[in-house]
């Protein structure tokens, strides 16, 4: 990209994100994600040996590979999954991109997203025999549903932003206890208050069926709020804020930032995406609130650590374990290894992306790389 | 005739694009006081890194009481019986004295089960009492002086059997009488047989407490000379290795009204304690107010007071005329108030940004570089570069992560920023502290600029020959408090020393306010 | 807060169980009786008994922090315990299983594998035959403590001991993975945590379902209970104290002597220097990456003591679902540790007062209340918050988090 060549305000933007250490970094999650799958692959090896089967090895990791990452290109449902998961991906990974970058660390991206599905799929409900027929009224509830995911995501991390920000709780343990206040509290008011008649699962009825969208939608959606977001970080003043409190607090506070505001705002900001990807989840994946609600949260955190919490990070790592996603069902129906490697892995990725130092001695081991 | 207590032969350190220490040699006799004397980047701290086991020298042979040694840690240079009691203090804050000194070391009983209490707290007693320390072996560390917790250092490095103490710039946090204090100490373990080196970059405390003093300038020993045959200009030369001039040339300004102003302020600091307790004053337009006081007196509080990054219990703050006590950071900054912080690598710069970025460091929302919050980044960066050439800020790349950059060159550039607001009022706290002599003239030719251009200006600084030479009136903090407001021409250095350390002598010729206008 | 109204906040546990009797003893007709009627015995001895891995948890979570390494993996720590404790009993005892014996040998196997690792590390000495002594001597004390285990009880309990054992040093290596990640290699001690976590969560399920097909696994032998011979016939107390499971004994002990070590010992004087200023520790001549690793070690150990506790002491089975049975019991431990000021006697309280909130949770359900199930649920980690909100910014030593560099050349 030839940043003389683009518009000033962008070619400014885009000069702030690609600095000297982003190659680096870069190399690093690269580095990382392959030493995790790496490692999964050997996991998945020696797991093969305790399994139940006639062979020593019951658990082929190539075959794994090949499920985990190109079942898109030969199997339709999986590469359907695979859309599915990336665009909810992308909303949860730039939600906890969003958190770290203000230095916080929100976990509750998973909680946020169920109470925002919740609203979501309350509101289209509740709106969709008002709405008009046809697609404007589809795009007005789906409108509605959304909005108020946002805003239910928003206020519940708005939450621990508070407690934060003038209690000085620590926030990780904050919003991990409230993912599972989450769960619990809408299970309850789905089970009491908006349970579908009839039906076995605690579940609410379904949304109207003009308010629902495909994958396609749903990922352009999800880039159209990455460079959004983007662009707030790295070309308003209030980006600005936000990540130099990310970064140095102390010179936060001198550049006149408001900690306290800026603790609750971004954590709302983080929760109100991390909401919108929950109605993304109701309208786009289930047509209604069920309980069970999928690990999107937690795997948001994956991505966002794989990106650098950098949003087009995002782009690419959400994608990639949207990917590994879909394909743990088919690991698990077709070769019968438990889907949960998908999970160890996520460990795995995180745990290598934040040790760089591993990957520098690797480096400087192997001769690559000029001195620093 | 008794072998010298240290002889440094050769040594030489190098490290990555910088010579430390160039075959550097030094003789130090047993039982004196020694002073190692040189500027900001001499080689000093290096070069007794090097005796203290924490450097290995690139070449050059360390020799202690007639004996060549290898440290390899700080553990074999106490085990030689050489003692290090650094700048920063190595105290565990919330454990006592006993446990501090002894740790490491502890007399165990039970077979090694537990720490044996009362015997530790018998040996630190009686060695307080060998050497004249008055401590008490169960008090908190965190409860005591900076004074009380230097000897606690001292008394530490003698429970190791430290027969050589090196001393990293012990008075830079002392008032003037605690450096008394610590002078007597000196000559206690003298008396014992114990040799001092210490290291200071403060001439009138070397020709008073040593006996010797080695110079070093730019890695290099510049010479050794007895104190009782040198006098300060001689040594200051061979420190910086030109003539020194002490005097800046300052044109008489004619106040205006009220610049900034501080109305019995109390400010409490993070403990809960007063800092600041009831400070009035006054800053005129076109005047150079300055405040000098050892660090710890309530001026870091006071700064951030007026500056609005802590909110004072009581008391007003006063903006040109405005009060503006109930005004956020953010406000101040578009009144008009600029601010060289203190801390230049935790405030005044954010180390990950390039110098563009940190060009903006309050000032992101400033019509200048932004239209309703969207930053205009073109503008940004030609902002910094202007402030990059004005300022001779090496490398002259707007586009270099602040931490690439030499400290001098950071504070340079926060100065350069603040200078360029042109500013109502200016609060400047050690604006000069770690830049090479050749910028601090600079820089404070630029602050008297502001000072001609009708800017209020606070300068709160330690290094009294700056504060006095630049200021039109000079306030003295101690414990909170302005003790008094002097005329820096007129005032002496003992009646300075004297209000530093809360006393108040007679006949201090004060300064009277200047400004016009409504007080 | 200060320390008088933190020390009101935990007291208030204990207080509140006495006046529960009381009300229960008094007016036990009226509603508010019924509700003290919770209350009684058996109650208060599962909450000691749900606190053992809360306690442990936060007991670890002391040695770690007060040595200046955040170990927020705690509850991944937890499931690794609970897990491998089952695993290995039922390895032992299962419908294939291969006996004692076998328990053993892979006992001396993990011990020797912890010995080399640390040995590889540079933590078990200076000279070799420093190396040899401790680990050697850590292996063959290990293997005896097995043995005579399983000499002095019958073959099945014998299995179930094993299995403890074995679980505590699995643990202990998850925690020694940890802290070579964040002491060698200099990462993020919150995220490594949080990695640690993570991967935990998944990998007790998927070995689970490999070994056994479901994430559930089957029963084991539980330890049963100790009684004391004569204590356990004190009135009230007896049936409370001295009749329980072999970790409720644990936990009772542990708790003195981790504050024992941390106050008295020269090791607790290093843990706490190195977590406030390490650079002291340091230059006194002490390592302080061995600290450091030491604590580590210890909160993985404690860990794997709460967790196998949790799975072996009364369940008998590994719940893989969800968010396993462990189910955040390590982040409330780490509020325990919080709220008791790192002091192994208040985060003791602490774990009690949570213990006893859980207890009361699952006696509600019992009782069939009004209210709704999955409401009660919340209510432990809705007090969790709420004593987050209140203990506010505690004196966390000064180096946690940090990492330490010796200036080496």
């Amino acid at each position: 990209m030839n940043p003389d060549r683009l518009p000033d305000s962008v070619a400014g933007v885009m000069g702030r994100l690609v600095d000297a250490s982003a190659g680096e970094r870069l190399i690093v999650s690269v580095a990382a994600l392959l030493t995790a799958v790496l490692l999964g692959g050997v996991v998945t090896l020696v797991a093969g040996m305790f399994a139940e089967c006639s062979a020593l090895f019951c658990y082929n990791p190539l075959a794994v590979y090949r499920y985990l990452f190109l079942a898109p290109l030969f199997d339709s449902f999986v590469l359907q999954q695979t859309l599915k998961n990336s665009a909810l991906l992308l909303f949860t990974g730039l939600a906890v991109a969003v958190s770290f970058r203000a230095g916080l660390f929100n976990i509750g991206t998973q909680g946020q997203l169920v109470l925002g599905a919740l609203a979501a799929a309350l509101a289209a409900i509740r709106v969709g025999p008002a709405a008009p027929e046809g697609a404007i009224g589809g795009v007005l509830i789906a409108g509605v549903a959304m909005v108020a995911g946002a805003v239910v995501g928003g206020l519940y991390a708005a939450i621990p932003g508070a407690l934060k920000a003038y209690a000085d709780a620590n926030e990780v343990i904050t919003t991990i206890m409230l993912n599972f206040i989450a769960s619990d509290v809408a299970f309850f008011l789905v089970s009491a208050y908006f349970q579908k008649p009839d039906s076995g699962s605690v579940e609410t009825r379904d949304v109207p069926a003009a308010a629902r969208f495909g994958p396609e939608l749903a990922l352009l959606l999800a880039v159209v709020l990455v460079l959004l977001m983007t662009y707030v970080l790295w070309g308003t003043a209030f980006g600005y804020d936000l990540r130099t409190a990310g970064i140095q607090p102390d010179a936060a506070d001198y550049a006149g930032v408001d900690a306290k505001r800026m603790v609750v705002t971004s954590m709302t900001l983080s929760g109100a995406i991390g909401g919108l990807g929950g109605a993304v989840w109701v309208l786009m994946s289930v047509g209604r609130w069920v309980n069970g609600v999928p690990s999107l949260g937690f795997d948001g955190i994956t991505v966002s650590v794989l990106a650098s919490n950098n949003p087009l990070g995002v782009l690419f790592a959400g994608p990639l374990f949207g990917s590994m996603q879909a394909g743990s069902l088919s690991i698990d129906f077709q070769l019968g290894v438990p889907r949960q490697l998908v999970g160890v892995i996520r460990g795995l990725v995180i745990l290598l992306v934040a040790m760089p130092e591993f990957f520098r001695t690797l480096g400087v081991r192997w001769g690559m790389g000029g001195d620093r | 005739m008794t072998a010298p207590a240290v002889d440094l032969r050769q040594i030489t350190k190098q490290f990555p694009g910088v010579l430390a220490n160039d075959e550097v040699d030094l003789t130090v006799d047993r039982g004196s006081v020694h002073a190692l004397l040189g500027e900001n980047g001499a080689g000093k701290t290096t070069l007794m890194n090097v005796l203290y086991g924490l450097y290995k020298p690139t070449s050059g042979t360390v020799v202690v009481d007639g004996q060549e040694r290898t440290f390899d840690s700080p553990r074999d240079a106490i085990d030689a019986g050489v003692g290090m009691i650094h700048q920063h203090f190595m105290l565990v804050e919330p454990m006592t004295v006993t446990q501090n000194i002894v740790l490491g070391n502890e007399p165990r009983k039970w077979g090694g089960l537990a720490v044996d209490r009362e015997q530790a707290r018998e040996a630190v007693a009686e060695l307080a009492d060998r050497y004249g320390f008055d401590v008490d072996p169960t008090a908190t560390v965190a409860d005591l002086s900076v004074g009380e917790q230097q000897r606690i250092e001292i008394l530490k490095a003698l429970y190791r059997g430290a027969d050589v103490l090196i001393l990293d710039e012990p008075t830079a946090v002392l008032t003037p009488q605690e450096v008394e204090e610590l002078f007597e100490v000196f000559d206690e373990l003298t008396e014992a047989g114990k040799t001092i080196i210490f290291i200071s970059h403060k001439l009138s405390e070397v020709t008073a407490a040593a006996d010797e003093v080695t110079v070093l300038r730019d890695g290099k020993n510049v010479g050794t000379v007895d104190t009782d045959d040198v006098d300060d200009t001689e040594l200051a030369e061979l420190m910086v290795g030109r003539e020194v001039l002490f005097d800046t040339e300052k044109s008489p300004v004619d106040a205006g009204a009220v610049g900034l102003a501080a109305r019995d302020l109390v400010v409490e600091d993070d403990r809960g304690v007063r800092a600041v307790d009831g400070v009035d004053l006054e800053v005129a337009e076109g005047e150079v107010f300055g405040v000098a006081g050892v660090d710890g007196n309530g001026q870091s509080e006071l700064v951030e007071a007026l500056t609005g990054l802590r909110t004072p219990s009581s008391g007003r703050v006063a903006l040109g005329g405005t009060d503006v006590t109930d005004e956020s950071r953010r406000q101040r900054i578009e009144d008009g108030m600029a601010y060289v912080p203190e801390d230049r690598q935790a405030r005044g710069l954010v180390m990950s940004y390039d110098l563009t970025e940190n060009g903006l460091l309050g000032s992101q929302r400033d019509p200048q570089f932004a239209d309703a919050g969207r930053i205009r980044w073109d503008d940004a960066e030609t902002h910094a570069e202007e402030i990059v050439a004005e300022y001779d800020v090496r490398p002259a790349d707007a586009g270099a992560e602040a931490r690439s950059l030499s400290g001098g060159n950071q504070q340079k550039f926060i100065v350069g920023r603040e200078f360029a607001r042109e500013p109502e009022a200016v609060v400047a706290s050690h604006p000069t502290r770690g830049v090479d002599v050749g910028s601090v003239e600079f820089i404070h030719d630029r602050l008297l600029d502001l000072r001609e251009q009708g800017a209020a200006v606070l300068l709160v600084s330690s290094k009294l020959d700056e504060v006095r030479s630049l200021s039109d009136r000079l306030g003295v903090m101690h414990d909170g408090e302005l003790i008094d407001v002097v005329d820096p021409t007129e005032v002496t250095e003992e009646q300075l020393g004297l209000l530093m350390a809360g006393e108040r002598p007679p006949d201090v010729p004060r300064a009277a306010v200047r400004a016009g206008g409504d007080a | 807060m200060s320390a008088l109204k933190r020390f009101g906040l935990v007291a208030a546990g204990p207080l509140l169980l006495g006046a529960a009797l009381l009300i229960a003893r008094l007016f036990p007709e009226t509603a508010a009786g019924e509700l003290a009627s919770v209350v009684d015995g058996p109650y208060v001895a599962s909450a000691l008994r749900l606190s053992v891995p809360i306690a442990f948890a936060a007991l670890g979570g002391i040695f770690a922090e007060r040595a200046g390494v955040i170990n927020i993996g705690l509850e991944g720590l937890l499931i690794v315990g609970a897990f491998v404790g089952v695993a290995v009993a039922h390895w032992l005892t299962g419908d294939a299983g291969v006996g004692v014996g076998a328990g053993l040998v892979l006992l001396f196997v993990v011990a020797v594998g912890l010995a080399i690792t640390g040995a590889a590390l540079g933590l078990l000495g200076d000279s070799l035959g420093e190396i040899a002594l401790r680990g050697g001597g850590g292996v063959v004390a290990t293997v005896a403590l097995g043995g005579l285990t399983a000499a002095v009880t019958g073959p099945t309990l014998a299995a179930t001991w094993i299995a403890f054992y074995i679980a505590v040093l699995v643990s202990a290596a998850f925690s020694l993975l940890f802290a070579v990640v964040t002491i060698e290699y200099r990462a993020d001690q919150v995220i490594a945590g949080l990695a640690v976590w993570l991967i935990a969560l998944g990998a007790a399920p998927f070995a689970s379902n490999v070994i056994w097909g479901a994430v559930n696994s089957p029963g084991v032998d539980t330890f049963g209970t100790w009684t004391m011979p004569v204590l356990s016939q004190l009135p009230a107390v007896g049936s409370v104290l001295f009749d329980a499971e072999p970790p409720v004994y644990f936990v009772l002990l542990a708790t003195p002597l981790s504050w024992y070590v941390l106050t008295q010992t020269s090791f607790g004087y290093w843990v706490r220097a190195s977590g406030e200023n390490p650079k002291a520790l340091d230059t006194a001549g002490v390592d302080v990456r061995r600290v450091r690793y030491a604590a580590v070690l210890i909160s993985g150990m404690f860990s794997g003591i709460g967790g196998a506790g949790l799975s072996l002491g009364r369940v008998g089975s590994f719940v893989g679902s969800g968010t396993t049975m462990v189910d955040g019991r390590g982040w409330i431990g780490i509020t325990a540790m919080l709220f008791g000021n790192y002091n192994p006697f208040g985060a003791f309280g602490a774990s009690l007062l949570f213990a006893a909130l859980d207890a009361l949770q699952f006696r509600l359900q019992q009782l069939n209340y009004a209210v709704p199930d999955s409401l009660i649920q919340t209510v432990p980690y809705v007090t969790v918050i709420v004593v987050l909100a209140l203990v506010g910014r505690t004196r966390t030593p000064d180096a946690a988090g940090e990492h330490y560099d010796s200036d080496e050349d």
